[in-house]
């Protein structure tokens, strides 16, 4: 394999690819990045056997196709230092050769066939998105999602589609987000999976140009995403998901409508004082308006209070975690939100407009 | 309390009295928790290996004093100090610092209040104690050491007539008695031949600067040899932390039996847990080799628990993820919860599971069953039975 590369559209690929690669192993292959030169296209694929990734680089010249497996950050940090406009990349046996105006590397690699296979995108996509929407359905759900699956499959978000709707879950039992967008849809089949936080994460820096459109496939173990450029494959979080339409409160009769950036600083300046012993800042909602009041043992209070464009029903004093009513209004894209309460000890719902909903659990308040 | 472990061991024996007694793990890693008055004679201290002790005092007797009973009669101390005063501050399971100010009125002069607390331990716990009386902290902790065992000390206060009493009971002692003076500090003041307190009330806080190097340390000393000393006596710490660890006699080179030695460290932890009302928010495993080398593992859980299997779950998950690459034998083993929420602050989850509950049932059922019978009145399945280790007998010593 021989290939002339734009050294500055390398780093970037290999930056995106590099996410996907163990530092720590058993299996030396998986610390490395295959290389692929063919019809005037490098490939980057990179896999931990639970996600893959395959990037082509552009502007590149493949003066021999062939392929090469490298270890991924020795390459990434010869690429990153070097100042040359152009590298050439040469791989011989198992070795290759990085090659500048004034230097040259040679790095020990492996066989190329022994990199386990990263799956490539099939011919029948089950739909099309626009990157925009897949990034705006991810990004306002993922906070939500646990770290461990628990006896649900929780450390994931949950994907279902049916015809052209996509509705988007995630939920760490204590708070549950839910954003619903359109797809083109390209095959009748209903679908539904819950995919690996790490490869939404992945997702998120990889279709990053929102004119993009992707492609997705679900099948029973895997889902894959792919653009002309690129394609993430994943495994599916194994389990089921919470029956989370159960836990979706209807019957809020208070209702509190309150602008969304007064509403964030509001619940960020309480949440100054609050600390691990009183985590929950009380919010006390009544025709007047809000105020919401926190006290840290030994440290203080802090009282703010919010007007609200319109509230309907009794009071009610409520106790919210900021941080879990922070982590949804930063995503929020709207001017103002909806809450829905029904009492102090039932959940919360956050909704700005039809596609953006977030029910939260109360904290205790003593 | 005066050599408190071995006290209960001759308490529980009567033909150990007299004789010299250690306290404290056998076996080679062995490390003495007490030794009898009569082992001090000849140089054993708590601390000490045990093999050492042994050398230095051949015909002494090695004994275990059971947890249960320690705990047993340590909080019937608790139970006796705490009707003397709110404020009773523990520094270890048998010692604390009482804030007797507010009770002289109900209880008499301090002195008479001290006279009671030995009489009362005397007569409940057939022990005795050792208590210091005076206006403050450091002053009460040194006095009761003076005059061990069974001894009563009553520091004089400084009056209008005589405002250096207390400097004058100091004056003679050893600076080694000081707190915060170990032996470099020691050598180092006895090189300026400052032997005694009233050695150290002569100096300014200048040449007390020259003779130990540092600002900070000669404004304390400054301080404590005239006896001035002004930490409040708090109440009992709230507990950051819970956890269990385990030295082997010798290394465990098989991982399913270091994980079985954790299941049984998980259920204490979370039965502690369970007893104080608190939830564990997360979990770290302590893992130490034969080379001393220690290294610690630790994760943050979903959801505070009180529960056994999770606690479990987690400390193995964490366990494996290191020996799945690269186990050693282990020398000691630890499993402990922190940090640590209350039950009562715990967030509602939207999923409640009803066999986690039913799991709290069955966990808090034997909590009670424990209490009533022993510990080893139940335990988990998988547990290796613990009575076919050696056990303290009262009567017959060594099973």
């Amino acid at each position: 394999m021989k290939v002339i590369c734009d050294r500055g559209a390398l780093v970037e690929s290999l930056t995106l690819v590099s996410g996907v690669v163990v530092s720590r192993t058993p299996k030396p292959v998986l610390t490395c990045v295959k290389l692929s030169a063919k019809d005037d296209a490098l490939t980057l694929t990179a896999t931990d056997t639970e996600v893959s990734i395959h990037l082509s680089t552009p502007r590149v010249e493949v003066s021999e196709a062939g392929e090469a497996l490298i270890p991924a950050d020795k390459l990434q940090q010869i690429v990153r230092e070097s100042t040359d406009p152009t590298l050439t990349i040469a791989t011989k046996d198992d070795q290759t050769q990085i090659v500048g105006q004034d230097s040259r590397f040679k790095l020990l690699g492996y066989p190329a066939g022994d990199f386990p296979d990263a799956p490539t995108f099939p011919d029948d996509a089950d739909f099309e998105v626009s990157a925009a929407d897949l990034h705006r359905l991810i990004a306002m759900t993922i906070f939500a999602t646990a770290r461990e699956n628990s006896r649900y499959a929780i450390n994931g978000v949950l994907l279902e589609r049916h015809n052209k709707d996509l509705t988007v879950v995630a939920t760490d039992g204590h708070r549950l987000a839910q954003a619903k967008g359109k797809c083109k849809s390209l095959q009748d089949a209903d679908r539904s999976a819950i995919i690996p936080t790490k490869a939404l994460n992945l997702l998120l820096r990889l279709f990053d140009d929102a004119e993009q459109t992707v492609k997705v496939k679900v099948n029973d173990s895997q889902v894959l995403f792919a653009t002309d450029t690129a394609v993430l494959a994943s495994n599916l979080v194994e389990g089921n998901f919470p029956p989370y339409k159960d836990v979706i409160p209807k019957d809020g009769d208070k209702k509190a409508t309150i602008p969304t950036d007064i509403f964030i600083s509001a619940v960020r300046r309480a949440g100054l004082l609050t600390n691990e012993e009183s985590k929950g800042v009380r919010m006390s909602f009544s025709d007047g308006g809000l105020v919401i009041t926190s006290r840290a043992p030994e440290m203080g209070e802090a009282e703010i209070k919010v007007a609200l464009p319109e509230y309907t029903g009794d009071a009610i004093d409520v106790g919210f975690n900021p941080a879990y009513l922070l982590d949804a209004l930063k995503v929020v894209d709207e001017n103002q939100v909806h809450l829905d309460m029904k009492a102090g000890n039932k959940p919360g719902v956050l909704r700005t407009g039809p596609n953006f909903l977030y029910v939260v659990m109360p904290v205790n308040l003593q | 309390m005066d050599q408190f472990f071995a006290a209960i061991a001759v308490l529980d024996d009567p033909s150990l009295r007299g004789k010299p007694v250690l306290v404290g793990g056998g076996g080679p890693r062995g490390v003495l928790s007490t030794a009898s008055y009569e082992a001090r004679q000849y140089g054993c201290r708590s601390a000490m290996p045990t093999a050492v002790a042994l050398r230095l005092c051949p015909h002494a007797v090695l004994v275990k004093v059971p947890g249960a009973r320690i705990r047993e009669l340590s909080g019937k101390l608790f139970d006796i100090l705490e009707t003397v005063s709110p404020r009773v501050q523990p520094l270890s399971c048998d010692e604390a610092f009482i804030d007797a100010t507010g009770s002289q009125r109900l209880l008499g002069p301090p002195e008479q209040i001290a006279r009671s607390i030995k009489q009362q331990v005397r007569d409940e716990l057939r022990l005795t104690a050792s208590i210091g009386v005076a206006p403050n902290k450091f002053l009460a902790k040194l006095a009761s050491d003076l005059e061990k065992p069974d001894g009563l000390t009553i520091v004089p206060r400084n009056t209008q007539d005589d405002p250096d009493a207390v400097a004058r009971f100091l004056a003679p002692l050893p600076v080694g008695r000081m707190w915060g003076v170990g032996p470099s500090t020691e050598a180092r003041l006895a090189g300026q031949k400052l032997r005694t307190f009233g050695d150290l009330q002569r100096c300014s806080i200048d040449q007390l600067r020259r003779a130990t190097g540092g600002r900070e340390h000669a404004e304390h000393l400054h301080r404590l040899c005239r006896g001035l000393d002004d930490r409040p006596v708090h109440g009992p710490r709230e507990a950051k932390s819970v956890g269990h660890e385990q030295t082997f006699r010798e290394d465990l080179n098989d991982p399913a039996h270091v994980r079985a030695v954790m299941l049984g460290q998980s259920e204490d932890v979370a039965r502690r847990l369970r007893r104080k009302g608190h939830r564990a928010r997360g979990v770290t495993v302590k893992i130490r080799f034969g080379d001393f080398q220690t290294i610690t593992r630790s994760a943050v859980l979903d959801a505070p628990t009180d529960l056994t299997a999770e606690l479990y779950r987690a400390a193995t998950a964490l366990f494996d993820k290191w020996a799945d690459r690269q186990f050693r034998p282990v020398r000691l083993i630890g499993v402990s919860a922190s940090p640590l929420t209350d039950a009562a602050d715990e967030q509602p989850t939207l999923f409640p599971d009803p066999q986690r509950e039913k799991q709290r049932q069955i966990e808090q059922a034997l909590d009670t069953i424990k209490d009533r019978f022993g510990n080893r009145a139940a335990h988990r399945g998988q547990l290796p039975d613990k009575t076919q280790h050696r056990t303290y007998d009262p009567r017959n010593g060594y099973g």
